[in-house]
């Protein structure tokens, strides 16, 4: 017996016409518009503000497009990295190393406290708290109890990812239709048998929905934790440029945080439909 | 059954938070090292709600009777309640003027985007831009084009809370079923109408979890804003102490902001639910 619908198996591979119709729905032309739209905005704002209020986009554009792979001007500030792309390569590391240490945690944490309640009483009213410290108060605290450096970057982040994959984690479990486990067991399946074949099929889709919330979160995290004290990464970038008045570059800079923000989301977004194919929320 | 578990999770609850004091406790005990002479790295409690809270008479303006330090008064407990309160009434103010504005803005913008499909195709990427833009790294920003004055330091809380309400309004929007809308529409309901008796009542139940979304972001953006310069609020206290390795202050903050978040969220989540009575259960998210 299978579950997979008979069609889904003859169905044939997509078309090239298919394929440019997804294009195009991809590459709206009135979205398109619509970034125009907000360029052209930007332009006219420019025209009656001074550039060290609102720089023009061009400006900010060709900004970043220069100090990318060079910005000698950042090694007078103290910057380790004399341009954005050491910097934005640091940022990612330590934001790949806390999604992947917080979300092991907040996952296995999650799953537990959703099949053993005594677990979960405990660990719900932390959570709950945790959630809801502002990360400015906390950053202090893992500042001076760290030092400066990358350990409470990556620490605040995990702190935070920990929080979200609970709640995705354990709202996955528990939203499962006891259903399915039941009649696993009524099969005779084994504990072991019932998490790889029930439990991890029906949770991993909402779960990798949440990794990629956490993920577009810990971005701006890390830039903040960064700018509150660090040697390098985005968030000293900033920290430099505002003490240098310069909206130019700090519009630059947020501009490549936003892009390699949306860039990072789009391969997630791909590579969760690839990995939770079965399911539908995926689709 | 149910209520029997409620009440033993409560107390579990209750031995967890005690149980996280009581380690905090020892930990102090163990743990003697001083950030500087006589602020020791972890406070234990005897010291948090003694010196600690004294020394929260510094912050103290004068006034009510009850003379600053800055003027040559001793700390007192008067001075440091007093100062506790006005800096917290600084910033739940900045925090409330900042969620009025931003929610309100937020929520027209979006009811004007999602007037018809096409305006909400047009402005689709540049709010998903501004969304993706981490909202504490545009403090300096603020800073520059405001100032660190009052305006500032609200409409910063309201840029942030009004790109979540902005768009967890469009994204209710969209899901409004359409079925509604047509049924409306073909009893002779007037665009004004459609919005006020179909739209409103039926995106407040998605609007819940927006709304508890960006009382988080509102609490994270007035500490932002105090932290770059403002000169009053508890931001401005744990900046303050930061500097000087006051971890016992900051540490005392942060107890504040706990209790203060803690309680936000909750009489907001009751409130809501009130308000959410007659919505369908599977509709409250």
């Amino acid at each position: 017996m299978t579950l997979v619908a008979p069609d889904v198996l003859t169905r044939p591979s997509p078309s090239l016409l298919s394929r440019a119709r997804i294009l195009l729905a991809i590459l709206d032309p009135l979205r398109l518009a619509g970034v125009v739209l907000f360029v052209l905005v930007w332009q006219v704002l420019t025209l009656g503000l001074p550039a060290i209020i609102l720089p023009t986009p061009r400006g900010v554009v060709e900004r970043l497009v220069a100090d990318f792979w060079s910005a000698p001007a950042l090694s007078y500030y103290g910057v380790e990295e004399a341009n954005l792309y050491g910097n934005l390569i640091y940022t990612a590391e330590n934001v790949a190393i806390a999604v992947v240490i917080g979300s092991v945690i907040g996952i296995l944490a999650g799953l537990l406290s959703a099949r053993f309640g005594i677990i979960r009483a405990i660990i719900d009213p932390v959570m709950m708290t945790a959630g809801t410290v502002p990360i400015l108060v906390a950053a202090p605290f893992l500042l001076i109890w760290f030092g400066v450096g990358r350990a409470s970057a990556v620490c605040l982040v995990i702190f935070y990812v920990i929080v979200i994959l609970y709640l995705f984690a354990q709202r996955a479990a528990t939203n499962l239709d006891p259903v399915y486990e039941e009649s696993a067991r009524t099969l005779g399946a084994t504990p072991a048998g019932i998490v790889r074949d029930i439990l991890i099929p029906a949770t991993v889709p909402e779960i990798l929905g949440g990794l990629r919330i956490a993920l577009a979160g810990a971005w701006g995290l890390e830039a903040i934790a960064e700018l509150l004290g660090s040697q390098s990464g985005v968030g000293k970038v900033l920290e430099v440029l505002a003490g240098a008045t310069d909206p130019q570059g700090i519009m630059a800079t947020l501009l490549m945080l936003g892009l390699a923000a949306i860039v990072v989301d789009a391969v997630a977004a791909f590579a969760v439909a690839r990995t939770a194919k079965w399911s539908a929320a995926s689709r | 059954m149910i209520t029997s578990h409620v009440h033993r999770d409560r107390w579990i609850s209750v031995a967890v938070f005690l149980t996280l004091a009581a380690i905090w406790q020892v930990l102090s005990m163990v743990y003697t090292a001083e950030a500087q002479p006589g602020e020791p790295m972890i406070a234990g409690w005897q010291v948090l709600f003694t010196n600690t809270f004294l020394a929260m008479s510094d912050y103290w303006q004068g006034g009510f009777g009850v003379p600053a330090v800055a003027d040559g008064a001793a700390r007192s407990y008067p001075a440091a309640f007093l100062a506790v309160a006005s800096h917290s009434i600084d910033t739940i103010g900045r925090l409330a003027i900042g969620l009025a504005v931003g929610g309100a803005a937020g929520l027209l913008f979006g009811l004007a985007v999602s007037w018809s499909r096409w305006t909400r195709r047009l402005f689709d990427w540049p709010l998903q831009f501004l969304r993706t833009l981490p909202l504490l790294a545009m403090v300096p920003l603020f800073q520059l084009w405001f100032g660190t004055y009052f305006l500032g330091e609200v409409l910063f809380v309201a840029y942030g809370i009004g790109v979540i309400v902005f768009a967890g309004t469009v994204n209710a929007v969209r899901n409004v079923p359409q079925i509604y809308i047509d049924n409306a529409r073909s009893l002779g309901a007037s665009r004004w109408t459609l919005c006020r008796t179909i739209v409103l009542p039926a995106i407040f139940p998605a609007m819940r979890s927006t709304i508890l979304l960006s009382l988080g972001a509102g609490w994270s953006a007035v500490l932002g804003a105090e932290y770059l310069g403002a000169q009053s609020g508890l931001g401005y206290i744990i900046v303050y102490a930061q500097q000087f390795a006051y971890l016992d202050r900051m540490f005392f903050i942060a107890l504040l902001f706990i209790v203060y978040t803690s309680i936000s969220y909750w009489a907001i989540g009751r409130l809501s639910a009130r308000w959410l009575a007659w919505a369908p259960p599977s509709q409250r998210r």
